[in-house]
């Protein structure tokens, strides 16, 4: 699939804004820091997902002083043309429509366009804690069904019920708090369960596409150490209803829930060693690449089509060895790219657009 | 700041379900403009409801009278007192009612489970919904929630608790809107309405 145009108003800092990139190979947008390169890549990915990838919150999208902002997109999908368009307001909810025609619920919208980011703190993939390598399993589940959105939403809600409950019961087990526990150990273990298989699934999917993924991108003789492996981790043993069961004690006196899918890791090892701990911040770097491109394979073998590769400011966090190793293992499809600086040597832009004073030219 | 009787009326009007701090300044501010005697209307309409509205004694749906009154349902005796309807809000009642499918009688359990809300078992008419099986010999209890996350399992609850009784519990289905079209359907619902699925008799 292909952005053909995009158009945006009121959208952080652009007050309007159009831009027409390639549809295959790689679209530069330079300009210095602090002029909007990334606002754009955040506001197709905002069409993606309904959220920003940076984690701001939805009224931080809207450029100050505006009523609301509009990003309006036209996506080729397979020869079929779609036209996207999400009005952002600063409160209630988003109005999108697809072809002119409103969604009923924004979660019909997930799947008309599908990317994959590349942000410059993707290295806390690698190096920070369990829940960002949680939210990358996530993702990527709702990019290849969008009815993984609503098991992940009602797992959190379940949660929040069940945390909420523990909160109240200030530690005693009395009857009402246990039937009501029981009804919500019964709903987080189905929802649970489902969630978990399905993670565990794509983890699968990803380890060795990951590992194929690293030995391209890793510079410094990535044999060496071995291959990059990646197992899920369930934060309990046997059924999630059980487990669930036998930690009640405890989390009715910590007031939290202590096992659960929020509980769960994604481990990765290069060779016999925890990237997390034992790996050097080169290998990290390398490794998160390796996790991004390895998303991006699963989803794309899975779609038939390939999602449009943002890749935001990547090049500053990359030396240049990695660098030209990333570009190299850049898969076909349409890929938009911000950058500060230069490219890397080898690089071959298609269409070149610099962002200035909130403006794009040519 | 407003003048004090003006900032009164915002806080109150804040108070309400679903009206944030901006409405309740326009609601206030409405109000101000209303002349004297719709404004009046008003507050007398919130004042008769108060003093000549209460909840059933038997069922607590909402019922005219004091203390001891009794909604228009529980009160008709063509009514089937064997089979019951438990369901969350008065609302709900009107909901099924327009169905004129259902014959029996209801128990409103005035919310659903939802610790976030602050509302577990003891905040809801549980404990009247199991003296009246018992009193007036209930055979079937009709479980009908909203299929969201507090609405099932607040029937998860209550199917729990009564597996004990000599009573019968069933469970609304849920599934796809009438004259509506498979292909809309999302794949919760049409999941669900599969899950649901019924022997044909042909």
């Amino acid at each position: 699939m292909h952005l053909d145009r995009l158009w945006l108003s009121d959208f952080r800092s652009y007050e309007a804004a159009e831009l027409v990139p390639a549809p295959e190979g790689l679209t530069v947008v330079s300009g210095a820091n602090g002029e909007g390169k990334t606002n754009l890549l955040e506001a197709v990915a905002y069409l993606a997902s309904l959220r920003s990838f940076r984690g701001a919150p939805g009224e931080a999208l809207i450029r100050v002083g505006a009523p609301h902002a509009v990003v309006r997109a036209e996506v080729d999908r397979a020869g079929r043309r779609l036209l996207i368009e999400a009005e952002l307001r600063p409160s209630g909810r988003d109005r999108v429509q697809v072809n002119r025609q409103a969604l009923r619920r924004t979660r019909d919208l997930l799947g008309s366009l599908q990317v994959t980011v590349f942000a410059p703190d993707d290295l806390t993939l690698v190096k920070g804690g369990p829940s960002a390598r949680r939210q990358y399993l996530d993702d990527l589940l709702v990019a290849l069904h969008p009815r993984h959105d609503a098991t992940q939403s009602e797992v959190e809600r379940v949660l929040r019920q069940r945390n909420a409950l523990l909160k109240q019961a200030g530690g005693r087990a009395t009857p009402d708090v246990v039937a009501t526990l029981d009804v919500w150990d019964a709903k987080l273990a189905s929802a649970g369960e489902t969630l978990v298989a399905a993670r565990a699934g794509l983890t699968a999917a990803l380890s060795p596409v990951a590992a194929a993924t690293y030995e391209q991108v890793a510079v410094s003789a990535p044999k060496a150490r071995g291959a990059v492996r990646l197992a899920y981790q369930p934060s309990w043993d046997g059924p999630l209803l059980e487990a669930l069961a036998a930690a009640r004690t405890d989390d009715l006196r910590r007031g939290v829930t202590t096992v659960g899918p929020h509980r769960d890791e994604l481990a990765a090892w290069i060779g016999e060693l925890p990237a997390r701990t034992h790996a050097s911040q080169g290998e990290q770097r390398s490794l998160a690449l390796a996790l991004r491109l390895a998303g991006h394979s699963v989803v794309t073998g899975r779609l038939e089509t390939p999602p449009v590769l943002l890749l935001d400011d990547v090049f500053s966090e990359l030396d240049p060895d990695r660098s030209a190793a990333l570009l190299a293992a850049l898969p076909a499809g349409q890929a938009l790219l911000t950058t500060a600086g230069g490219l890397p040597p080898g690089a071959r832009p298609a269409v070149t657009v610099r962002v200035e004073g909130g403006k794009l030219l040519d | 700041m407003y003048a004090a009787p003006v900032q009164d009326l915002i806080d109150e009007l804040g108070r309400l379900p679903g009206v944030g701090p901006k409405s309740a300044q326009r609601i206030a501010f409405h109000i101000l403009k209303l002349p004297a005697d719709d404004a009046m209307r008003l507050a007398r309409s919130i004042d008769v409801v108060k003093r000549t509205v209460s909840w059933c004694r038997r069922c607590f749906n909402i019922a005219e009278g004091g203390d001891d009154a009794e909604c228009d349902i529980c009160r008709d005796d063509r009514r089937d007192p064997t089979v019951l309807c438990v369901v969350e809000e008065p609302r709900d009642i009107v909901a099924v009612e327009r169905t004129r499918d259902f014959r029996g009688r209801y128990h409103v359990m005035q919310g659903a489970i939802s610790p976030i809300d602050g509302i577990g078992p003891e905040q809801l008419r549980v404990r009247e919904l199991l003296a009246r099986i018992e009193g007036e010999g209930v055979g079937e209890i009709i479980l009908c929630f909203s299929p969201n996350i507090e609405g099932d399992a607040t029937g998860l609850y209550l199917a729990s608790l009564l597996k004990a009784l000599p009573v019968r519990v069933t469970k609304i289905a849920s599934g796809l809107p009438v004259g509506g079209d498979l292909e809309y359907a999302d794949e919760l619902t049409l999941g669900r309405a599969l899950e649901g699925r019924r022997e044909v008799d042909a």
